[in-house]
């Protein structure tokens, strides 16, 4: 009898090292519903996080030597500011959602078409994690033997990935981050990641929230010298009947002149870019004004061609 | 080679869509107080270019018949999205005579997403070519 769970475990990580080695080289819709399904194989991101793990015989440590260039300036490839690339226009989000959760995005949706929208990020705050794979801006990774730096422009906002073997914090020490905790480990080129502890949020506007119970996995991997590959399962059991697997990609961006440059961004900087939740859940400015002497709070329309 | 061209294509439309999806004005706030489907044009001359994150500011004076001067705003995204679509500081210095196309505020206020900006010598400027992946 006990060879039972030792077979099925067995099988679940042969399944797994298959799915995984096999699964980039094939057809893309072939691929996200076997992604998809791994997913579903497991049942917590740590669960898939370890099978991972457990194929790649515990992942490697990177030398000096073997750390591979991820350097220039990076953009997201596809997807605008929706959370799932492969999300088709005019359709729903692709989570499978509870009933509770499904219910909230079906009202952030109805009041957006009328025109009543408000993002929690409009005061300043992070995006945070996994929202952060969204941002449509310039971004940089840095990877070193022990730590990578995935960077975004936005918010000067860093995930730092521990590839140096330690493991989580305590359970009884957590609490939410806008980015989680993740640790993570080398498999060849592909850089294994398990974030937790992260802070509820929006995955983007028009799309679901994700509680303080969200944990993810990623696999990143540089496909081409300008292409970067992440599958990202998220596991959110209030929220999700079931992961939500896409697959997120960043472009490297053609800067042959060395022009762009990634600044501090401070969000409060100008005046009139401050926002305030209207009554009934809207957005307006707050207090803007072009003109010191004549705050245009109200005023004709000159030299307005229908 | 017929592939190549194939895909070749498909890049460019794939491009070009993500181009059209891009929100206007995506960073940090909703643009829900904008017109999503009205635009306006106005002419005018640059009174000061805002060059801030998360957005920027294009402030424009234009005056009416009688002479009376109002002085109209375009927002677009911060400095490195604008840097990607060529639209630097410099290519606006006070003075210069532009034409203005955006979507305007619900509420009448002079204000607008900028859309695209045709400079008195001829030069359009569309900030949403800040997100083209090239």
């Amino acid at each position: 009898m006990r060879l039972i769970p030792i077979v099925g475990t067995a099988v679940l990580l042969a399944g797994t090292a298959l799915l995984v080695n096999t699964l980039r080289a094939q057809d893309p819709g072939q691929t996200r519903q076997r992604m998809i399904d791994l997913g579903k194989q497991h049942k917590t991101a740590e669960e898939l996080y370890l099978a991972l793990k457990e194929q790649a015989h515990g992942g490697h440590r990177l030398t000096a030597g073997m750390v591979p260039d991820w350097s220039g300036v990076w953009t997201r490839a596809r997807g605008g500011i929706t959370y799932d690339p492969d999300q088709k226009p005019g359709a729903p989000p692709t989570a499978k959602l509870t009933p509770e959760y499904q219910a909230k995005l079906m009202k952030r949706i109805e009041d957006a078409d009328k025109g009543i929208e408000w993002d929690p990020i409009s005061t300043c705050s992070p995006p945070g994690h996994p929202r952060w794979l969204t941002e449509p801006f310039l971004r940089d990774f840095v990877v070193t033997p022990n730590q990578t730096y995935l960077i975004n422009e936005m918010m000067n906002d860093i995930r730092r990935i521990y590839t140096d073997g330690r493991d989580h914090i305590p359970k009884e020490d957590r609490y939410p981050l806008y980015n989680g905790d993740s640790i993570g480990f080398w498999d060849g080129d592909k850089l294994v990641i398990h974030t937790n502890q992260l802070h509820g949020g929006i995955y983007q506007r028009r799309n679901p929230d994700f509680t303080d119970q969200a944990e993810t996995v990623e696999i990143w991997q540089k496909v081409k010298p300008d292409l970067l590959d992440v599958d990202v399962w998220v596991y959110d059991p209030p929220a999700l009947v079931e992961p939500w697997y896409t697959k997120q990609a960043y472009a490297k961006i053609d800067d042959q002149n060395k022009a762009l440059r990634i600044r501090f961004w401070h969000c409060g900087e100008n005046q009139n870019n401050a926002v305030v939740e209207t009554e009934g859940g809207g957005t307006q400015f707050r207090d803007f004004t072009f003109d010191e002497n004549k705050p245009n709070t109200t005023s004709p329309t000159p030299g307005v061609k229908p | 080679m017929k592939s190549h061209s194939v895909f070749g294509i498909a890049m460019a439309v794939a491009m070009a869509v993500l181009v059209a999806l891009a929100p206007a004005v995506s960073a940090h706030h909703s643009a829900t107080m904008f017109e999503q489907t009205k635009t306006v044009t106005v002419e005018g001359v640059v009174k000061e270019f805002q060059y801030t994150n998360p957005h920027s500011w294009l402030l424009v004076d234009v005056k009416d018949q009688s002479g009376k001067v109002t002085t109209w705003g375009f927002e677009a995204e911060g400095p490195s999205t604008l840097q990607r679509a060529g639209i630097r500081p410099s290519e606006f210095p006070v003075g210069t005579k532009v034409t203005m196309t955006g979507k305007p505020m619900k509420d009448g206020t002079p204000a607008a997403v900028w859309v695209l900006a045709v400079r008195g010598d001829g030069k359009r400027f569309d900030p949403r070519e800040g997100f083209r992946v090239k």
